[in-house]
């Protein structure tokens, strides 16, 4: 098995509050990670420094066996250059809890904006890719509307859209559905496990217990910064082993 | 008075609108890149250069824009002991007052526009590769532009009305002719010429902008 993202011993601070406190994660090609844990623990703050929306204190981060970011013993942590890191770049996206959909562009625009001008794809052909992934996600009737005209959901569907348009190897969400009125959770949903019976390697922060019990192969219960318990996803869910894995999943029980 | 006499009245203030829309392209063209710039210092991280720039804007909001153009026609001989006896200072000067004195209102309302931009548009551009700059020309300027028109609206037309201010330093533009009539003749009649004109070169600029925001509607 090959692995497609590799973090290791990751530390992250904003001034003196230790966020992420030592952690690391190994994502297989294939695998559906699914991060959950109370809200502050610091499970956005991993996402986002795996994606390089943050930077890291020290750790080290390997997409493949491009290195994102490393610890030198004297120099601190070192990140990967400008051509580097347009190639790592395209190895991963995210999917945001609120969308960011540029609402100036149409669905079309939004999806096809970066392979065009960032990474030169074909216009013709990015615009075919393009309405390949809106057929998948329901919406290629949807390619010449603008962001404000769809509904919530409609919009996060977009989004995946957009954050697959360059074939990422792995997908991150930090929770895609947290956004939305709760009859709209379901077709996003549906979408994410469609994707992963294609094998899409993701890594999902989300409040979904039983969704992430039966897409994830592999659950992280992060508290106060800390991976307190991972394992199995079924396991994990009905057999939790530490105390404040079980307090966290009563609360979602009823 | 007869209509022969108005229509001279109307000939000579026609000619003074040529001058007071030279002042006003100028200021407009020049004043908006300007603003930007002066936006991006504003907004800098290095905080002298943020500093300057905020006590620079505020003096040119706080103190009147006529007084600045004084300032700024005299300085050369009173600072520096130059003379300048160049036929078209009076003009330059003009323009130079126009443009750093519009330019600092403009740069508050850029920035009042790129900070209600939320973070997650920069996010969502960094994580798809986006550069610095494609971010800022592709995703953050037009989305900007669009949420600064009615504030930029708003300063275009002072800005038609304030041309009329070049007559402290004797620019011949509509007003500066108008007063000079109204001097000779002793008639009102040249003002509320004047006062059409402006008028008129004002409801072109709001339909100019109205044109340009139902443009950018398409979205919200
Ligand atoms: N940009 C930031 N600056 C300062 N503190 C932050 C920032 N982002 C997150 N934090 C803090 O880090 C902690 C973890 O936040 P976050 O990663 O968003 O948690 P979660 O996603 O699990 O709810 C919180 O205490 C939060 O206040
Ligand atoms: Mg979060």
């Amino acid at each position: 098995m090959s692995k497609v993202l590799s973090m290791k011993n990751i530390r992250k601070s904003f001034a003196d509050n230790e966020v992420l406190k030592d952690i690391s994660l190994e994502v297989e090609k294939g695998e559906v990670v699914a991060i959950i844990g109370p809200s502050g623990s610091g499970k956005s703050t991993f996402l986002r420094c795996a994606t390089r929306l943050e930077t890291i204190d020290s750790g080290e981060i390997y997409y493949g066996d491009e290195c994102m970011a490393r610890t030198d013993e004297k120099s601190g942590v070192i990140y990967a250059d400008k051509a580097q890191m347009k190639r790592i770049n395209k190895k991963f996206s995210l999917v945001f809890q609120n969308f960011n959909l540029f609402p100036h562009m149409s669905v079309m625009k939004n999806i096809t904006s970066s392979p065009i001008s960032v990474f030169g794809v074909p216009k013709a052909q990015a615009e075919k890719t393009a309405m390949s992934l809106l057929e998948r996600m329901g919406l290629e009737d949807k390619a010449k509307a603008y962001p404000c005209e769809l509904s919530g959901g409609q919009q996060q569907r977009v989004s995946i859209a957009r954050a697959l348009a360059l074939n990422p190897e792995i997908l991150f969400f930090d929770e895609p559905t947290s956004a939305l009125d709760p009859e709209l959770t379901g077709e996003i949903l549906k979408v994410i496990r469609g994707l992963a019976k294609d094998k899409m390697t993701m890594v999902i922060v989300t409040h979904e217990m039983s969704f992430a019990r039966d897409v994830a192969d592999k659950i992280i219960f992060m508290d106060d910064g800390y991976v307190v318990e991972q394992g199995d996803a079924k396991e994990l869910i009905n057999n939790p082993k530490s105390d404040r894995l079980k307090a966290f999943l009563s609360r979602f029980e009823n | 008075m007869n209509s022969a006499q108005l229509l001279l009245i109307i000939k000579r203030l026609a000619e003074g609108m040529l001058t007071t829309t030279e002042i006003f392209a100028l200021t407009l063209v020049l004043s908006l890149p300007l603003g930007f710039v002066f936006c991006f210092m504003r907004m800098s991280k290095n905080k002298a250069l943020s500093t300057v720039m905020k006590v620079y804007i505020s003096i040119m909001r706080g103190t009147p824009l006529m007084l600045q153009l004084m300032v700024v026609f005299f300085a050369p001989s009173l600072l520096f002991g130059l003379t300048l006896s160049w036929q078209g200072w009076r003009f330059t000067a003009v323009i130079v007052g126009f443009v750093f004195n519009y330019a600092a209102y403009f740069a508050e309302i850029f920035r009042a526009g790129m900070e209600s931009i939320s973070p997650g548009q920069y996010e969502a551009a960094n994580i798809l590769g986006f550069s610095k700059g494609q971010t800022f020309f592709k995703i953050i300027l037009p989305q900007v532009i669009k949420r600064v028109l009615p504030p930029v609206t708003n300063e275009t037309i002072t800005l038609v009305k304030d041309t009329s201010l070049a007559f402290v330093l004797s620019v011949m533009e509509m007003f500066t002719e108008a007063k000079q009539i109204v001097a000779t003749t002793s008639s009102i009649a040249p003002f509320i010429v004047a006062a059409v004109f402006y008028f008129v070169f004002n409801a072109i600029v709001a339909a100019v902008m109205g044109k340009i925001e139902k443009k950018l509607s398409y979205y919200n």
